[in-house]
């Protein structure tokens, strides 16, 4: 963090602390490596709603949602009363509430395919769970994932590079997104062996702009699945609830064997979910599930009420529209400048990036310059959106990107 | 990283084309150097039997290294294969080229091998060398040369590493430590022969990495920091294509499988 900065005083300090007790200061997608180090603050104080405040005092209108968990914004009083309810009664004891069966009920029949549901607390446990559930369903070892595509920090799948084995991935192979060739060469190579194949509902690697799915690639996917007997497994950890209430297959059209959910599941409180077709219910009995907090029931609560707020507001509309306002805005603002902006992904976990700029610069100088003005854009990471966005929220943004924009310019960006 | 063996092939490579072109650097920065060296004008060819050659010209107290062999050196050792010069260079006391020209410029080769010496003594972080700040500084600088120029290396014949960069955006990456001349070195993942080099890189860079001081790029150099700790301090600054810095460290670590202890 640049060390002449005042704006961030307090979060420098508590850096400063932090490296000399926890590896990386702060470890994970939330380090300062992969944001803008000295042009984003490190340490949040609290937050309400869609803003958040930084431990120096400064407020953001918040664009990442905690990396996507906020769906309702914070501090939801619906959400945090459902919580503090059930805290009340338990919040970890020797057995599951009944809470968990309510829950996992009203998840079947918001999900139409599924049959059962078990719960967890970050999206890698159900992944990597999921994924030893179509190895037990099909006694088969391989497992295909799209390049680049995230979906966790267990030794699979992890993006990191530290303490892995070579054999860790030996039966993980990559296909390309929107690439049914490459995918039909892995089902040629490997036919008979391949357990699951899982896949985000859209591509949103870090660094680069979104993918959205290209007309017929997730039919061919799904096709190619059942013929093969494939379990086909969803990973909806980052998109779901915010394109479709039932899923983010859905929006998509097509249906998968499994489907993995958590972010915005609890609203910020600790609980992943994976659902599943009645034919892996045998498969899923057989695959140890357990942790040390994964009973307690307050997050389930929490979870509970967040899915029938949603539904009954229907928040996935709220996003849609918040979103198009937000980055029909942006992109109309870059134009003014002369710059050809890319909204990707969709509106509700959007991403804007520069369309003639491969070394990302522009991006991460435009991204200081709208944070810096209050509104916390991230340049390698896509965004979130939340139904506590509001109209003046938007218009507040699309102000400071304004002068973002007039701002690189001028330097030259 | 992947724990495959190393190539010999690719530890020749590294040596001819990463390890020599330090002592162009060591001649630069070292008093001891400059005096070995003394007024010698002279080239000399190390060449592999079928396989690549590198060129060392020593003129006026300073050197320099190409690719190839030269035409008329003074010297030619000769190696019979990979295996053979890599022994020679990490050395084994047996591996001995063979000077099939200019065998009898005893008191050239006695100078160079002495600045061998020299140079070993730096990249490998000898005690005597780390316990002067010059000696330290020497160190990283060299240090930070052979694993970015050991990069081409590496992506040319290391098939983890090659496995690694085909995952990596393309790009020019330029390292440099603050307030240091002449320390800036640049890989090229865009170019078809992955080129490397330092000084100014030939275009502008797709991602700087900087250390903020001599210190800083010691320790990293040496894996006694916590970079990522380091970058939230500001102490490596990453601006740019960060994917690619990223997995250019990855690739430098494939280093250490080769060059050990001498890689970062």
């Amino acid at each position: 963090m640049n060390s002449t900065s005042n704006r961030f005083r307090r979060s420098q300090e508590l850096f400063e602390r932090a490296a000399k007790v926890i590896p990386g200061g702060i470890y994970g997608h939330a380090g300062p490596a992969i944001g803008l180090p000295g042009a984003f603050p490190y340490y949040a104080d609290r937050a309400q709603g869609s803003h958040y405040w930084d431990v120096d005092g400064n407020e953001y209108i918040d664009y990442l949602c905690g990396y996507g968990p906020m769906i309702l914004g914070h501090q939801h009083p619906e959400v945090e009363e459902a919580a503090a309810r059930q805290q009340r009664d338990a919040l970890c004891v020797n057995h599951p509430g009944p809470i968990m069966v309510d829950l996992a009920e009203y998840l079947v029949s918001l999900v139409e395919f599924s049959a059962w549901a078990v719960f967890g607390k970050n999206g890698s446990d159900m992944t990597t769970w999921a994924v030893q559930v179509a190895r037990e369903h099909t006694k088969r070892r391989k497992v295909l994932k799209v390049a680049g595509a995230y979906h966790g920090m267990d030794p699979w799948c992890t993006p990191g590079h530290g303490g892995l084995l070579d054999e860790d991935r030996a039966h993980i192979h990559d296909f390309n997104w929107n690439d049914p060739e490459s995918f039909d060469r892995l089902l040629k190579q490997f036919r008979g062996d391949i357990a699951g194949v899982i896949m985000t509902p859209f591509h949103h690697p870090v660094f680069q702009p979104s993918q959205m799915p290209a007309p017929g690639f997730w039919s061919h996917i799904e096709t190619a699945c059942r013929r093969e007997g494939i379990v086909l497994i969803l990973d909806d950890i980052r998109a779901g609830f915010r394109l479709d209430m039932r899923g983010s297959h859905k929006h998509f059209g097509f249906e998968p064997d499994l489907i993995c959910f958590c972010k915005a599941l609890a609203n910020g409180h600790p609980l992943s979910a994976a659902l599943g077709r009645k034919e892996l219910r045998v498969a899923a009995s057989k695959v140890f599930l357990t942790g040390s907090y994964w009973n307690s029931p307050p997050p389930m609560a929490a979870a509970m009420a967040c899915l029938q707020i949603m539904k009954r507001e229907d928040t996935v509309a709220a996003l849609r529209r918040t979103g198009e306002m937000l980055m029909g805005g942006l992109v109309e603002a870059g134009k003014k400048y002369g710059y050809s902006m890319i909204a990707s992904g969709p509106p509700a976990v959007p991403f804007l990036s520069f369309a003639d700029d491969a070394s990302l610069r522009r991006q991460q100088r435009f991204c200081a310059e709208v944070t810096r003005r209050g509104a916390i854009f991230h340049p390698h990471h896509n965004w979130f959106l939340s139904a506590a966005h509001t109209p003046q929220d938007i218009a507040a943004t699309l102000r400071m990107a304004d002068e973002a924009f007039a701002m690189i310019k001028e330097e030259g960006f | 990283m992947s724990q495959a063996p190393a190539n010999p092939a690719v530890l020749s490579r590294l040596y001819l084309n990463a390890v020599l072109p330090c002592l162009t650097d060591l001649s630069r920065q070292d008093p001891a150097a400059r005096e070995i060296l003394g007024d010698l004008e002279a080239s000399i060819v190390l060449q592999i039997v079928g396989g690549p050659a590198a060129t060392v010209r020593l003129r006026q107290g300073q050197v320099a290294c190409e690719n190839g062999s030269s035409r008329a050196p003074s010297v030619i050792l000769l190696f019979f294969n990979d295996r053979h010069l890599n022994a020679f260079f990490s050395g084994r006391t047996w591996a001995v080229p063979l000077p099939v020209w200019g065998g009898w410029r005893i008191e050239l080769l006695s100078r160079f091998s002495k600045l061998a010496q020299l140079l070993d003594a730096v990249l490998n972080g000898k005690v005597p060398v780390l316990a002067t700040a010059a000696g330290r500084r020497l160190h990283a600088r060299l240090s930070l040369i052979v694993a970015v120029l050991g990069l081409r290396s590496l992506a040319q014949g290391d098939q983890a590493a090659q496995q690694t960069l085909r995952s990596l955006p393309r790009g020019l990456a330029a390292f440099s430590i603050e307030g240091e001349q002449g320390a800036t070195i640049w890989f090229d993942h865009g170019s078809l022969d992955y080129a490397a080099g330092w000084g100014e890189p030939p275009r502008r860079p797709d991602v700087r990495i900087t250390f903020a001081d001599m210190n800083v790029a010691y320790s990293a150099m040496r894996d006694e920091i916590d970079t990522l700790a380091a970058v939230g301090r500001g102490q490596i600054k990453v601006e740019g294509l960060v994917p690619l810095a990223d997995g250019l460290n990855v690739v430098m670590e494939r280093l250490r499988v080769y060059l050990q202890p001498i890689a970062p």
